[in-house]
């Protein structure tokens, strides 16, 4: 079970085997999620029907951190036990994670406009975000500076670790600094300041949006590993 | 003793050769031969415990290089393809610090005498930039004397000596073979040497 | 204690290599001046701004001066091999980098100590504040100098794409930045703890650096 994770012919055909649930499972959940939202969410009293970008916005930034997670610790696994699979995955997953975090970005700044009477302020978590951005296109860069493949691969591995300092910095900006961003609703499990009403449709979302970039990975992946075969 | 055991090596999916078997003992000169390309100097990175062979193991005094290799690098000098002296530097400064940096006993007479044979003396406190190609990598050898090592692994050390520095430096080999010493070198220069080895690459290599 | 005539032999190499060409230097310094002058001519010549920005534009400065000097720190010793001998000497590369980061500091960065005081004076910069501003560049210097280490080591395999190693030490010096020029505008209460923080990224960055660059230029090493 543990080797789907780190063994690339396990991989292909444990990826083959989920494939078309997961296509279908992302569908419908996508759908749900978008039903939810239109028909069933309420309007916030003070933000009115703009409150409906959160739940594109929140998912998309959980995600592009949570991209960056496992590819922190893929570079890890990959440069303490020398596995190669760790180095197809942090190739496969940049832009993923760098495309949704500029969703985060554009979205976030479309939701400003009407509510803070700005597209951008220079507060922690804004910007700490917008570094985040950065690092993966630097990451995306890098891999291709090196004429040497391999060395290109175990340069990134390590800037992606150093890089990951930026994770705890954006996950605590809004407690560290007086920001103008809203601390997080949904961090206290126990009693959540988020309404049920909207809290399910953003749940619906976050899985939908996560089995999407779960599925966009698994296709990177594969053609990643097709590429390198090819090579070898 | 310097012996291997089965070296191959790999760039990718190409292999540049496979089951090469060494033995090296005292008093012995391999000569690596082949033509451009075909991994003379991978081979001699891979001797000098620089790259990581693909499969195979190499041993010196029976104990793997891998494992020790703080006590295989305090045996053996490297001459590289490049010039490591430092051109903003004279050659008296440069011997000096290789004498410092290898903890060599090489006494101050040594040096000079080593000089005047290379006719470097003249030289000595001229910056290494102002010198010629073969003078550079006349000083490069220079290290062989000054770090005192029993194994010598030597890339191209032929490249850019004039006749007369050529026969020193078979003398200096043949020397330091009958005083118990290993040499294992690169070139497409046969010396004159009788007990010369011969390691033909090319039939290692991949077809 | 043999070891230690290997190290200080390394040092006076390094002393000697950078003081021959020490127009190198120099030049960085007149590339600060020249931002400075740059920074004027774009800004307007008012007084009254430059004692606002004026610590804003010197650590822009000092920054980019520090992109200069990257490839001198490691590419000329692996071009020609030296990083090989080091590595064959059996001193530890860790000291290697050590050793270059500290020939760095006090060769690339030391200098602007002199320069930095002149410049503010130009700036109308106020003396409470110069003094401020020398004890934080004492602290973060040694930061850039680390990850110019860094970002030197990273990228000695790289021939396409000359600009990331700046592009690094930039992205990593934003902290630095934040926090050196907001003790200088802070009240005097936040002084302290700030400079409590620049200190604790200097220990971070003198703690891994010499991991991370040794790790990287033996990866270099070993696909040159």
């Amino acid at each position: 079970m543990f080797k789907i994770f780190i063994n690339p012919g396990q991989f292909t055909k444990f990826a083959d085997f989920i494939f078309k649930p997961l296509v279908s499972l992302s569908i419908i959940s996508l759908l749900i999620g978008l039903i939810f939202i239109f028909f069933i969410s309420p309007d916030d009293y003070q933000q009115g029907s703009t409150v409906k970008i959160m739940y594109v916005h929140v998912p998309a930034a959980w995600l592009s951190l949570l991209t960056f997670f496992i590819m922190t610790i893929y570079s890890i696994v990959a440069l303490a036990f020398k596995i190669p699979f760790g180095f197809i995955i942090n190739t496969a997953v940049a832009p993923i994670g760098a495309v949704f975090t500029l969703i985060c970005l554009i979205t976030g700044s479309l939701w400003g406009k009407p509510m803070w009477g700005t597209w951008w302020v220079w507060d922690a978590r804004l910007t700490s975000v917008f570094i985040l951005f950065l690092i993966y296109l630097i990451i995306i860069f890098l891999r291709h500076s090196f004429t040497n493949l391999e060395v290109g691969e175990k340069i990134t591995a390590l800037f992606i670790i150093i890089g990951s300092i930026n994770l705890p910095i954006i996950k605590f900006s809004v407690d560290w600094w007086n920001t103008l961003h809203q601390p997080a609703s949904i961090s206290k499990f126990s009693s959540p300041s988020i309404d049920p009403a909207m809290l399910w449709p953003l749940i619906i979302m976050t899985i939908s949006f996560s089995l999407i970039g779960l599925l966009l990975a698994i296709v990177r992946i594969k053609s990643e590993i097709l590429d390198r075969k090819q090579l070898l | 003793m310097l012996l291997t055991n089965n070296l191959s090596f790999k760039r990718g999916s190409k292999t540049i050769f496979h089951n090469i078997n060494i033995s090296l003992s005292p008093k012995k000169i391999i000569q690596i031969k082949g033509r451009n390309g075909i991994g003379k100097t991978t081979l001699i990175k891979i001797l000098s415990n620089i790259l990581v062979p693909s499969t195979g193991e190499i041993y010196w005094n029976g104990k793997n290089i891998k494992k020790d290799s703080h006590l295989f690098f305090k045996n053996f000098t490297y001459i590289m393809d490049t010039n490591t002296s430092k051109i903003d530097m004279t050659i008296y400064e440069n011997i000096l610090f290789w004498k410092k940096l290898f903890l060599s006993s090489i006494s101050d007479q040594m040096i000079e005498s080593l000089l005047n044979l290379l006719q470097l003396n003249i030289y000595k406190n001229v910056m290494v930039k102002y010198l010629s190609y073969g003078e550079i990598r006349k000083l490069e050898l220079c290290r062989l004397m000054i770090e005192q090592k029993k194994l010598w692994i030597l890339d191209e050390p032929y490249s850019g000596l004039d006749e007369l520095t050529t026969n020193i430096f078979n003398e200096t080999l043949i020397n330091h073979s009958q005083n118990g010493g290993m040499v294992i070198f690169s070139s497409h220069f046969y010396p004159p040497i009788t007990s010369i080895e011969d390691l033909p690459l090319e039939h290692y290599a991949n077809i | 204690m043999l070891i230690f005539r290997s190290i200080i032999s390394i040092f006076l190499r390094e002393y000697l290599i950078t003081f021959r060409n020490f127009y190198n230097v120099l030049t960085v310094i007149v590339f600060f001046i020249l931002g400075v002058l740059i920074f004027v001519f774009a800004i307007g010549p008012d007084k009254a701004i430059y004692s606002q920005i004026g610590i804003g534009i010197i650590w822009t400065l000092i920054l980019l001066s520090t992109n200069l000097s990257l490839k001198k720190l490691y590419q000329d010793d692996f071009n020609d091999g030296n990083l090989i001998l080091f590595y064959i000497s059996g001193i530890s590369l860790e000291l290697i980098v050590i050793i270059k980061i500290i020939t760095a500091w006090v060769f690339f960065q030391l200098p602007f100590l002199i320069i930095i005081p002149i410049v503010c004076l130009i700036l109308n910069v106020t003396t409470d504040k110069i003094i401020l501003l020398i004890l934080t560049f004492i602290i973060s210097s040694p930061i850039l100098t680390a990850l110019s280490s860094i970002s030197g080591s990273m990228n000695l395999l790289n021939n396409k794409n000359f600009a990331i190693g700046s592009v690094i030490i930039i992205l990593f010096s934003i902290p630095i930045i934040i926090f050196s020029v907001n003790i200088i505008n802070s009240t005097t209460v936040l002084v302290t703890p700030q400079l409590n923080i620049l200190l604790g990224i200097l220990m971070l960055f003198l703690a891994i650096t010499p991991w991370i660059s040794a790790t990287c230029i033996k990866i270099a090493i070993r696909n040159k």
